[in-house]
């Protein structure tokens, strides 16, 4: 099993087992270029993890050490940095408290969704995934669409019923910042900052592999002049 | 052979028997034995209720195939009146495994074993059958199923052998780099396998393809270094079946004959047996040629020390209760050390710091002093005995340290007694990382607060009369390490735990305790008083030998969380959530001759009867090796 495998059963399994906190974090400029974070935080369960790290295999497969994670992960983080269009790449890693803080500038939000796809056919094998072809973000200077992923979803339902029921416990939240007012949007969940240029929605990591629509939304921007 | 494991599965389930009978054909070889008996089972058990179980289904279908559908294990040939003996042996030059059993109608079992073929047989009333490498001979009533199997040493010693003599060459030098290559398939890259093919065919490649080993088709009298070892192997495996035959067939030679304890054992009623020889065979698992070649008259003394060595074993099945009862035999010289051992007061300050609400617990009280003091007695003189200079070097570096090692300090550190509990799943407190928001933009900080986790709660304590020592070892960290703080009563190492949880350690009442346990530290530092284990448990533990060993199965099961597990552990924990009973394990005093240990699992709950909870287990075991 690969590592980059491990670590998505890792990350979806054992620490939604407890509880897991994902935050995805979208500023756009009004050029359209902007910064991107995301931040996974399974402090909640390490005791969880760090007991399964201690074993050599779970479920029959291999568990990988530290050290392989995190070369794995710097080899994601060196692949974002060669993507066009993307730049100031960085990654916190807490291995401590399992807190790990994502975050790079992108040109733009097409630039940056096919960044974060080439990245993911380099490390998958099927490079045929329909997903490839489904574009999660669009931004066109007055509306922003944005989803989730649904390879996120699909391996998500690969999780058994008892660990499933687990990710009720977690969050996802979902920001998107904007240089300009908010005129409106369309997901009902979402809430508006005061400062009416940010949006956010939250679920819990369950309702999201129920209705993987959950955090979808369409921002429309004010007009100016 | 898949058809033999569900045949024994099945007759475990089903056998008991008297008199002469499949018992007399366990072969001389035979280092381990379980002998069941099927009355007693049999009498609780319906065949309607029995079939009814998940791996019965498959014996079903594996023992009747289309032809004989419809039929019951009744129609299977076997004879239900005698034992079931499972075997296994292992002798210099081969492995032998396999089964003995009753036969009632010869016709229906060779239904039932219908990839089995009638061959010649050059022993008087002795009828054989075949099955690739298995084999199964029949003897008027009683049969034996048995599989021969060469010890591989051997074979590629000769293989080895006849290959140089040929004038071949060393015939491993590609394995690596088809191992590699075979791990790169499974698990690299489309990119890599092309890099590597590319690598194969390059002409200063270590392995020349042109270079390839001769293979039979090519030339049918030129073999592979593997088709030479397949005819090794095959002319050998004839050679030790025949020996074996002749043993057993014609010499008579069993295990019956020659084993009067396993012959005690199979005189006794309960519902299974079990006997193992730990003196001989064993010891060719072990890697002893080297000392055997090298110093015979010293390894000699060491098989002296362990003849006699047996593990004989009862199984009884009451009402509410399964019962195992296993002796440990051994000789005066080995008993000696053992009873040295085991020569101790039972230390009884552990049981202050056994809570009377505990899953589960053991103890084990020994004497290292004794023990060290009786084995140096009996392995000196057979180091003394050996006139080699590295063994009589070995014998002088042990006078050298017997003399100067402070032997007060060692034993006095570490007396050999100690004990164990787990008190179930607490929550323990842990910090986590949380995320503030602010309404303004929705940016946030980080911040750290208290959280709560789910952790197995232990205490593993030895007994000591030198916690000084302990007590400087600790005062040592607490200078160099900031996470070890001396909290008065007891120490504290900070996130030590599955780096999360703190480790305290108590040197009270001459114990050196480890505990993740908070409440145990801070506020029982000097035990439980009278929320300690009940008398009568307390009693139990002191009366036993050397061991003692209680769980509390109801308990300890259901604070497991499941997800500790994966779904095909959980099959077999399922038969025994629901199903409150209690495990005790205690053993008798240690004499020079034997120990007995006793293990009886008590149980209650939702069960018919204890033949039901035996199926029950069998039936998850079953399900989980599908």
């Amino acid at each position: 099993m690969r590592v980059y495998q491990v670590i998505f059963i890792f990350i979806l399994l054992f620490g939604a087992s407890g509880c897991i906190e994902i935050i995805d974090d979208l500023s756009l400029n009004s050029d359209g270029s902007g910064t991107f974070k995301y931040n996974l935080n399974l402090s909640a369960s390490k005791v969880k993890i760090n007991s399964i790290l201690a074993l050599d295999s779970l479920d029959g497969k291999r568990v990988p050490k530290i050290e392989e994670i995190q070369q794995k992960v710097q080899e994601i983080i060196s692949s974002m940095s060669e993507q066009d269009g993307i730049s100031n790449v960085t990654l916190s890693e807490d291995y401590d408290e399992y807190l790990f803080k994502f975050q790079c500038e992108f040109e733009s939000v097409e630039k940056l969704q096919i960044a974060i796809k080439e990245v993911v056919k380099s490390q998958v094998r099927e490079n045929d995934l329909e997903e490839f072809d489904h574009n999660w973000i669009s931004y066109d200077g007055k509306k922003m669409s944005r989803s989730v992923p649904q390879i996120t979803i699909k391996k998500s339902k690969e999780i058994n019923q008892n660990d499933i029921n687990l990710l009720r416990e977690g969050t996802y939240t979902s920001i998107t910042r904007f240089e300009t007012e908010i005129d409106h949007f369309e997901n009902q969940n979402a809430r508006v900052s005061k400062s009416n240029k940010a949006v956010m929605v939250r679920t819990d990591p369950y309702s999201l592999t129920q209705d993987h629509h959950l955090l979808d939304n369409i921002i429309y921007l004010v007009k100016t002049e | 052979m898949k058809k033999a494991l569900l045949f024994s599965l099945l007759l475990s389930g089903f056998q008991t028997t008297f008199g002469q009978g499949s018992e007399e054909l366990v072969p001389n070889q035979a280092m381990a034995v379980v002998s069941i008996n099927n009355v007693n089972l049999l009498q609780k058990i319906s065949l309607d209720e029995l079939v009814q179980y998940e791996f019965m289904e498959e014996v079903q279908q594996e023992l009747f195939d289309g032809s004989t559908s419809g039929k019951t294990l009744k129609d299977s040939g076997i004879d239900f009146d005698q034992k079931l003996n499972v075997f296994f042996g292992k002798v210099e030059n081969y492995e032998v495994s396999g089964l003995t059993f009753g036969v009632k109608n010869k016709k229906q079992l060779f239904q039932v074993f219908d990839d089995y073929a009638p061959i010649q047989s050059s022993y008087a009333d002795i009828e054989f059958f075949e099955s690739y490498f298995n084999r199964i001979a029949i003897q008027t009533n009683r049969g034996i199923l048995f599989r021969i199997t060469p010890n591989m040493d051997i074979v590629n010693e000769i293989t080895d052998s006849i290959w140089y003599a040929r004038g071949n060459e060393y015939p491993w030098y590609n394995d690596d780099f088809e191992e590699f290559y075979n791990i790169l398939e499974e698990e690299g890259s489309e990119e890599e396998i092309e890099f590597m093919n590319e690598m194969e065919i390059e002409e200063n490649t270590s392995n020349p393809t042109d270079e390839e080993p001769p293979v039979a088709d090519d030339d049918p009298n030129t073999k592979t270094y593997y088709e030479l070892r397949d005819s090794v192997e095959l002319a050998l495996h004839g050679q030790y079946l025949k020996e074996f035959c002749d043993e057993l067939f014609i010499q008579k030679n069993t295990l019956i004959k020659n084993a009067p304890d396993f012959k005690e054992q199979l005189s006794h009623d309960s519902e299974g047996i079990y006997y193992s020889n730990n003196s001989s065979g064993s010891w060719y698992n072990q890697d002893l040629t080297t000392m055997r070649m090298l110093y015979p008259g010293f390894y000699e003394e060491i098989m002296d020390l362990y003849a006699g060595n047996r593990l004989l074993g009862d199984m009884m099945i009451l009402d509410n209760n399964i019962e195992l009862t296993l002796r440990a035999k051994y000789n005066d010289k080995l008993g000696s050390i053992y009873q040295s051992l085991t020569d101790t007061k039972f230390d009884k300050n552990v049981l202050k710091y056994i809570h009377q609400d505990n899953n589960s617990f053991f103890t084990y009280n020994v004497s290292t002093r004794a023990a060290y003091e009786q084995w140096y007695d009996v392995v000196t003189p057979i180091l003394e005995s050996s006139d080699d200079a590295l063994i009589s070097s070995y014998l002088l570096m042990l006078e050298l340290m017997d003399e100067y090692i402070n032997k007060d300090a060692l034993f006095g550190t570490y007396k050999g007694s100690l004990f164990g509990t787990y008190s179930g799943i607490k929550k323990i407190k842990t910090r986590k990382i949380e995320f503030d928001y602010d309404e303004e933009n929705f940016e946030y900080i980080e911040r750290e607060v208290e959280a709560e986790e789910d952790m197995p709660i232990f205490a593993f304590g030895i007994s000591t009369d030198r916690n000084d020592i302990a007590e400087r070892v600790l005062k040592h960290l607490e200078k160099i390490n900031p996470d070890c703080h001396n909290m008065g009563k007891y120490w504290q190492f900070d996130n030590v735990v599955l780096n999360a949880a703190p480790l305290y350690i108590l040197t009270q009442n001459d114990l050196f305790i480890m505990t993740n346990d908070e409440s145990l530290a801070k506020d029982h530092p000097n035990g439980y008083g009278d929320k300690a284990l009940s008398k009568k448990i307390a009693k139990k533990a002191k009366k036993s030998g050397a061991l003692y060993a209680y769980a509390d199965l109801g308990k300890a099961i259901e604070s497991i969380p499941r997800g500790l597990f994966n779904d095909e552990e959980n099959e077999i924990i399922d038969v025994i959530r629901g199903k409150s009973g209690t495990i005790e394990l205690t053993s008798s005093e240690t004499s020079t001759t034997e120990t007995t240990f006793n293990l009886r699992y008590n149980f209650e709950g939702d069960y018919e009867n204890s033949g039901t909870y035996i199926l029950d287990l069998i039936n998850s075991l079953y399900v989980i090796s599908k």
